[in-house]
Order: C-alpha cells, then structure tokens, then sequence
C-alpha cells in the first residue's frame, strides 16, 4: 500500500511536469473562467494501435453547483452502443443505415465498448460494485451507454467529489464520429461522462443513433501515451511532450471551458498551419491532413479562416487559442463532418473538382458548430435543431456570402446548387412528420430527424428575415450567441431573444414553425383575364384598346399561415405588388385594365424556402419553353446513348 | 483454310482500317438510317417525360433557374414532387433503349450484306437481309453472352481485389487507380469479345453459314490468326469514338446556359460519331474477312424467291455468295480449292557480277 502511494506520488510528480500549462487556451485577449466549470477532468491514457485500445485512469472532480444534495450520479459510456443489441445499433438497423454505413451485417470489426474496472469515490471507497446500468429513455435492459451509482452519502451543495475510475476503451472501425481506420483513429465520446444536472434533474439520456450529445462545461488536462512515431491533435492546446524511452511518448493536452475532449492520433498525419487574426487575437489553425489530399489544404485554410472572420463579425467572438482541423483518411469519412470543443473533423479526397465546395461545405458546417453547440451548448438529444438548425442557417448565410447564393455548394459545367435550396429539399419531404419542439432522440427516423433538425431549421429562418428583416435576425443570432454562450439554453430561451430583438410577439410563427407540423404551400389557382363587354358579340379584341377585368386567385394550400407578397404583371409592362396576410384560404384581385395578364408570381424574390412546392407558386399566359426543352434534350441524348450503349452488345 | 502471310497482311491492315472507313462512307445511308431510328427511339422514349414537364413547367415561371442557368435544385424538385414525379417516365427511356437494340440486333444482318455487297441494297432487299439472318445472330448474341460474362467475372475480382488493395493503401488515389485499371481491362476484354462475335456475324453472311457454334468457333480462329491487327483497328477506332465524344462534350462545356439549340446539336453529332465508329468497326471487320479471309464458297444455288443477288464486280478474294433464299434447304458449299502453294522455282539466274 506504501509502496503503491509512494509510486502515484512519483507519477504525479513526473506527470505534474508534463503539465506545465505554458500556453494559454485561449485567445490573447481572452481571459477565463468563461463558465460555471462543474466538472475537471484529468485523464492518463494509453493507446495500443494494433488492439485499438485505450486503458485510462480517470480521475473526474464534479463541483456540486445545483444547489440540492446529489448521491447518484449517472455517467455516459458512449462506445457501449456499438454492440448488436444496444439502443443505437437497434434504431440504426430499423432505419436501414447510418449516414456512410449500411449496418445490413453485424462484423466483429463493428464492436465497441467501453468497460470499467474499477470506480472509486474520494471518501467514500471502491463503488465498482455499485454501478448499475440503466435505460432512462426506452428500457432496454441490454444498452450499456448509461450506468448509474449510488453514493453512501450525498455531496452536500457546494462541495466537491472526486471519482477515479480505471476504463478500457476499445474503438471500432470508423462508425458514427469515432473509431479506427488503418493507422487513424478519431476517440469521440472514449471516456466516461457524467450527466448534466438540468432543470432540476439529471439529464443523461441512452446514445440514440438519431441524436448526439450533451455534456457540463469544465477543464480537461489529458495526458495521452503512444507511439512515438504517431502524431497526435487533441481538443484544446498541447502543453507538453515527453519522450518515455520505450518506444512511446507522452503527449498532453489542457483545456479550459470546454464540455468535451477529442483527440486523433495517425503516424501518416500531415501537420498544415496557419492562424486567423480576430477580434481577441491570433488563433492558431492546426489542420491534420495527408500527403493525397494536398489538394484540399489550401480550400480548408481559407474556410476555417472565412468563417471565422464571419462569425467574429456577425455573433461574437471564438475565444479559444487554436482550432484543430482533422482530414480523415479516405475509408474513414465516418469519422468526418463532426464537431467536438476546439476539434473538428472535414471531408475531401485527393481530387474534388473545383466547383464542388464539398470542403467548405463540412468544414464551415463543422467550425459553425463552435458556436452553436460548442459555446451555446444546447442538450442535442432533446432540442438537436438548436445546434444543428442554427448552424445550418449560419452555414447558408456563410457560404452565400463567399460564393454567391445560387452557387454556394456546386458550380461545375453550368450545374449549380445552392446551400438553401440543399437546405430546403432536405426537409420539404418530412415537415409534416415532427415538431422542431419534440425531443429529437424520438423523432421519428433518422431521416426524419436530419430533415427536420438540419433543413427545416434553416428554411424557416430564412422565411423568417422576411418578417423581421435580415439585419434584426443576424442581430438576434449576435445576442442569443453572447447571452447564452458557456450555458445551456433551452428552445423559449431562443425564441424569447428573437422575439425580444425583433421587437415583436412571433408566436404566430413559433407556433407554427417550430411547435407545430403545418405545411406551407401557397399558389396561383387562378390568372386569366376577361373583356369586359364579353356579351358583345361584336367585339373585336384589340390589344391596347379592348379593356379586361383580370382575375387573380392565390390559394393557401398547406396550413402554414404567413403573409406573402405576389406580383403581378400585364401585357402593357404594367405590374403590381399585393401583400396577402394568408389567414383565409384564398384571396382573389380583381383588375380592369386595357391590358390582359401576363404573369402572376407568389415569393418572387424566392424568399420563402419552406413553401414546399415551387412549381404552383406562378402562372403565365403564354408557354415557358425554355426549361422544358433544356431538359427534354438532356434526356433524348440520354435516352440516345443508353440505347446505342445496350445496341453494342449485338 | 487459307490465311495470308502475314507481310500481306501488314498492308492489308491499313486497307482495312481504312477500307473499312470508306466502306462506311460509300454506304453511308446505313449510318443516317441507323441514326435517324435512334433519334426516335430517344424520341419516343422521351416525349411522355416531355408531355409531363410541359404539363408542370409550360405555363409557370419556376422554370426560369432552369432555362438561365442549370439550378439543380429546381431540377432535383421535377424529380421529388409526386404530382410531376419524373422517375416514372425514365421506364419510357429504358423501354426504347432495349427497343433500339432490338432493332439493331434485327438490321445487323442487312447492315453487313450491305457492306459484305458493297452496293446500296433496296428496301426490300435490306429488310430480306435482316430477317434471313436475324434468328442466326439471336444464337450468336446467346453464345456471346458466355464469354462476356467470364469478362465481367475477371473484372469484378479485380475489382474486389483493387478495393482491398486499397483499402489498406494509405493514399487514396491506390484504390481508386486500380479501380480504373481493372475497369480498363475490362474494356479491353470487352472489346476482344465484341471482335470475335463481330467476325462471327460477318463470317455467317459471307458464307451463309446457319451452324452457329461451327461459325463461332471459326470465326474465333480467324480472330485469333489475325488478332493484331483486327484488334489494333478495333481500338483505334473506338478511341477515335471517344476523342469525339470528349470533343464534344469540351464545346458542350462551353456553350451558354441558354443556347438549347446550339446543345442540340452538338449532342446530335455526339450520337452521330458513336454510332459512326460502330459502323466502322463492322464495315473494317467485314472489308478485313473479305481481303484475308478462307476462300470463300462458290454460290449456292438459290431454290426460292426472293430473286438472286449480283454482287458488284469483286475484288481480289471478293466473296461470290447468292443472296440466302428463306426457304432453302442449306446446302453445304463444296470444299475451298486449296491455294497455290509458293513456286519452289529460284528464278532466273543472276548474270555474274562484272569482273
């Protein structure tokens, strides 16, 4: 026993010398603490390539803040759900894959876990025996991604408690964020979590295959044995380096006012960086990329630092001294497009085409999430649209103002795609399945969810700017960002800053948008144009003379109530704005005019992205060839080649 | 079965190649009836989609991100929304498609006596061509499916092992490049396979031949005797096939969004190359068989209408073959002549060298 203190003191001392935080982990300008640090968390870890294993002693002070006694705490253990009959692994098999994988096969190389062997309490001795699994969300007796453990006394309010617990992490390959590729591996929710004391309670929910996470802010020191040959990124910034003379070295990481912890390790890693200057200083950009995909170094740059520059312009501050930028290996995109604190992952490959953003596309998407999810940290297995949805709508905003609106995904051969029509055909499709208000974790799919959270989010505040005006929006989204920023929010906190902001009671749309199902779809039933005299049977139209009552009927077809604008136009050039407020079902305008009608067009500005239906909001009086043809002679020359393509066999 | 040297078939291999182009050029009526049936195939295949667009887009100004520029979201809505639906009229396309290969796989046997004759057959004659040897090219298209299927068996396990391969590769680009090797090999094999069934269809015409197994098997012997040069021509004609296609999809990348006619039209010449360099593919097969192939069967006596074929005056090693009368028993051609074998005879002697 003597000789086992005698030995933690040596460690501590010689670790202790790893942890010399000579760099700051934040900006220059920036000083914390930033939040309320519930929870610090020191980690030893020790990585085994070939087993895809991490053994750790983790030591967690969780600081009693939520102003009652505590005995039980619950606590995450992530990798648990890559087993065959964890909650994840069963919603994922029912929806039919998940993002990049099928899961139509159980393969051994598809196991995760990640087990503890020993949990003790400062005070309160060896617990191990007290862990309990639970299934707070559905039951399911054989999901392990919760266990729970009863303390033999409470942690009075305001005081301290001190878990140590010995885990083993072993990663699957590359599934859901985390996991092994080759030499790569990106450790995504490795380490046991606790849960979020919230709103009265604890908030620890099983790992959905819909939904993502939800952690307490705090400080992390990480100290990570491995290979030497292998280079390591982490969340947070490295603060010291030690060569163990074995074969290994000791790599360690410091964070501050940060809810989770990250970290990719590959011995082919290419080390890029840069820095972006903002409003609290330098922040350095580590970007971990490989020799193929040299290609896509310089697109990854310049996004990190566009939207850096944006979001310090338009909603506050990134107060962090470094950004790391992971590029998974190609076969590991499972592990890209992900946001962890001061850690993301991209997507690319060795050749993308220029016109294809697919690289601005993840990584801005990704960066964004710094923000709304990062700093603005909202609970993303019950309100998933606060941080993805608003993210989305920040990432049109972005990308529209780099490289132009219609362009902004592709702009190749004359093919373009626009971010927010992406964002809107995303979730045309399923906006009448789930509220944004529903706990998404119960969504209905996982199509479902990524339709709703993702594009309906991003669609219905984009309608928004037309009732409150860009500029008050982008206010809006400044202000949410500095008030709630190291907090948790909830979806009132959000509307009420809107609402607040914009100066007006929005109900009517929260109701609708983000509490209810309603569809919107508006069109033009009716434009067609009547002489006047039509009972004269010796009338002879004439164009410039005869006179014509036009008729004009928009039809609220959905649900959705909002106010639109239509123009119309006439055969002399005349034309004319109307505003409908939409609440009855149709509204007709009557013209006489010595003119007939020539177009009449709903949302011309293409303003309103959540109509789900485009094609009914116009009518004109003559034929519109144009599209038709285009198209019609894409499809003969398809048609064409297919049949001389079959014809070669003969 | 005699089969030239291979010095005369050195320079027979550029008349071939380009023989074969001419041929194609002087019976260049083949290629614009060819093309036009595919135009309306395509056509055909197209206008319920075209009635459909028209019925959602004719009078609605939703199309306009379509006709300015190409807004794939606007395309991506013709395709989603369940009142235009336009998945549902590709099974029009796929239907004319097969359509066309039905058809084709009907005329081939017109398109070959037409070169095989060298002259512009009538109507009739054309369609009494495709029929006679129509139900003979179903078995050759049959038993070629067995060797393309051994094609495609070779390619997937390249292609298999090209995706562990690289799958443990670090770079992306080893994966990715022996993909498109094991692709390329494929084709290459592809294109051996079409040779040898090609040579089988003209062998089957120059000789009436009814016993399909017979021809395949020795049309696989001329192939293989002369493989070099019969491939050699066959790529390149195929490559030619897709320089133009690159060509024409270079000044396709450059016209404006809204120049749909000027699309048209170099879409059109597209189709009209490939189809172009098929032809001349089967029209160099058929000017090679009939420059070095066996010696060919005296006629067979027709016992039927329709009424004989003259051919046009042959040239060297020409075939001499009655057009096939529908309803004659086969009769078995007498024996090729055995050719001449090279003079033993050393020439006249040398006057001596000049002291």
């Amino acid at each position: 026993m003597q000789s086992c203190r005698m030995l933690c003191l040596v460690a501590m001392v010689l670790l202790g010398s790893l942890i010399a935080p000579a760099q700051s982990p934040f900006a220059p300008k920036v000083t914390g603490p930033l939040s309320q640090r519930v929870v610090a968390y020191h980690i030893d870890a020790n990585y085994d390539p070939p087993k895809h294993t991490v053994e750790a002693t983790e030591t967690l002070t969780y600081h009693n803040l939520t102003g009652q006694p505590l005995d039980t705490f619950p606590f995450h253990l992530y990798l648990n759900a890559f087993q065959p009959k964890s909650t994840w692994m069963h919603e994922a098999h029912r929806d039919g894959s998940f993002r990049s994988s099928s899961l139509a096969h159980w393969k051994p190389e598809d196991y995760g876990s990640n087990v503890v062997s020993s949990f003790q309490v400062d005070g309160m001795g060896d617990l191990t025996s007290q862990m309990k699994f639970i299934s707070p969300d559905d039951g399911n007796p054989d999901d392990k991604t919760v266990f729970q453990v009863k303390l033999p006394r409470p942690v009075a309010p305001g005081q301290d408690v001190t878990f140590r617990i010995k885990f083993k992490a072993t990663f699957p390959e590359v599934i859901a964020r985390t996991g092994y590729k080759r030499t790569f591996l990106l450790a995504g929710q490795w380490f046991p979590k606790v849960g979020v004391w919230w709103h009265g309670q604890w908030n620890c929910h099983q790992f959905h295959a819909l939904t993502e996470f939800f952690a307490d802010f705090g400080t992390f020191d990480v100290n990570i044995t491995l290979p030497k040959d292998y280079v390591i990124g982490a969340s947070g910034v490295q603060v010291g380096e030690h060569d163990n003379g074995n074969g290994t070295k000791t790599v360690a990481f410091h964070a501050e006012d940060i809810h989770d912890f990250a970290w990719t390790a590959d011995p082919n890693f290419k080390v890029v960086e840069n820095t972006f200057s903002g409003s609290v200083g330098p922040v350095r950009i580590r970007l971990l990329t490989y020799d193929s995909h040299k290609q896509a170094w310089d697109p990854y740059i310049y996004c990190v630092q566009y939207t850096m520059k944006r979001f310090d312009d338009w909603y506050g501050p990134y107060p962090y001294a470094q950004i790391t930028v992971v590029d998974p290996p190609h076969g590991a995109g499972e592990a890209g497009g992900m946001e962890y604190p001061t850690f993301i992952t991209g997507d690319s490959g060795w050749f993308i085409p220029k016109g294809i953003h697919l690289v601005d596309f993840v990584t801005e998407h990704e960066f964004g999430h710094q923000y709304w999810y990062g700093m603005v940290a909202t609970n993303e297995f019950e309100n998933g649209w606060l941080d993805e949805g608003i993210n989305s709508y920040t990432e049109v905003k972005v990308l529209d103002n780099v490289w132009g609106e219609n362009t902004s995904l592709i702009n190749l051969l004359g093919a373009q795609l626009g971010e927010r029509e992406e964002q809107r055909l995303g979730f045309v499709d399923v906006e009448d399945r789930d509220p944004l208000s529903k706990m998404s974790f119960q969504d209905m799919s996982i199509d479902t969810y990524g339709g709703i959270t993702y594009g309906k989010t991003a669609s219905m505040l984009i309608t928004l700017e037309k009732i409150v005006g860009e500029p008050t929006l982008k206010n809006a989204l400044h202000v949410y960002f500095m008030r709630y920023r190291f907090t948790h929010p909830t979806t009132e906190d959000f509307v009420r800053t809107v609402n607040e902001v914009a100066g007006q009671d929005l109900s009517w749309y929260w109701n609708q948008a983000v509490y209810g199902t309603e569809v919107f779809d508006y069109e033009v039933l009716r434009a067609d144009s009547q002489p006047v005299r039509w009972w004269d049977e010796n009338l002879k139209e004439k164009r410039g003379e005869t006179e014509y009552e036009t008729q004009v009927i928009l039809h609220r077809k959905g649900d959705f109530i909002f106010p639109v604008d239509a123009v119309v136009k006439f055969e002399n050039g005349e034309s004319t704005r109307e505003h409908w407020d939409g609440k009855e079902r149709w509204v007709r305008y009557v013209y006489r005019k010595k003119a007939q009608v020539l177009s009449v067009q709903i949302d011309p500005d293409y303003a309103v992205t959540m109509d789900r239906d485009y094609l009914n909001n116009s009518q004109t009086k003559y034929v519109q060839p144009g599209a038709v043809h285009k198209i019609a002679t894409y499809w003969l020359f398809l048609t064409q080649f297919m049949a001389q393509i079959l014809s070669w066999l003969v | 079965m005699l089969i030239a040297e291979p010095d005369e078939m050195t320079s027979h291999k550029n008349n071939a190649f380009s023989s074969g182009f001419r041929l194609l050029w002087r019976r260049q009526g083949v290629l614009w009836w060819i093309f036009a049936v595919n135009l309306l195939c395509g056509a055909l295949g197209t206008v319920p989609g075209f009635l459909r667009l028209q019925h959602a887009l004719g009078h609605s100004l939703a199309g306009q991100p379509l006709t300015n520029r190409f807004d794939l979201g606007m395309l991506a809505e013709l395709f989603r929304l369940p009142d235009v639906s336009l998945v549902r009229y590709t099974t029009n396309s796929y239907l004319f498609a097969f359509i066309f290969f039905v058809f084709i796989l009907f005329v081939t046997g017109g398109i070959l006596e037409s070169y095989r004759a060298d002259r512009r057959l009538t109507t009739g004659e054309f369609f009494a061509a495709s029929g006679a040897y129509f139900w003979r090219f179903v078995r050759l298209l049959l038993l070629s499916i067995i060797p393309f299927v051994i094609v495609i068996m070779i390619y997937q396990a390249l292609d298999k092992a090209a995706d562990r391969i690289g799958d443990r590769a670090i770079a992306d680009q080893a994966g990715i490049f022996l993909g498109w090797g094991a692709m390329l090999i494929f084709l290459l094999l592809a294109l051996a396979v079409r040779l040898w069934f090609d040579m089988a269809q003209v062998r089957a015409v120059a000789h009436n031949e009814r016993r399909m197994w017979r021809n395949t098997w020795r049309a696989w012997r001329i192939t293989w005797h002369g493989f070099g040069r019969l491939y050699g021509m066959y790529f390149v004609i195929a490559l030619v096939g897709w320089i133009m296609l690159a060509i024409g999809l270079v000044i396709w990348a450059q016209l404006p969004a809204t120049a749909t006619g000027a699309v048209f039209i170099i879409l059109e010449l597209i189709m009209l190359a490939q189809i172009a360099t098929r032809l001349w593919q089967l029209a160099g097969a058929m000017s090679w068989y009939q420059a070095h192939a066996e010696i060919l069967a005296p006629p067979v006596e027709a016992t039927a209408t329709p009424m004989p074929l003259e051919t046009a005056p042959a040239a060297a090693g020409a075939a001499n073959v009655v057009y096939p009368p529908q309803d004659a028993a086969a009769v078995e051609p007498p024996p090729a002549e055995a050719p001449e074998p090279p003079s033993t005879d050393p020439g006249p002697e040398l006057p001596p060298a000049d002291a």
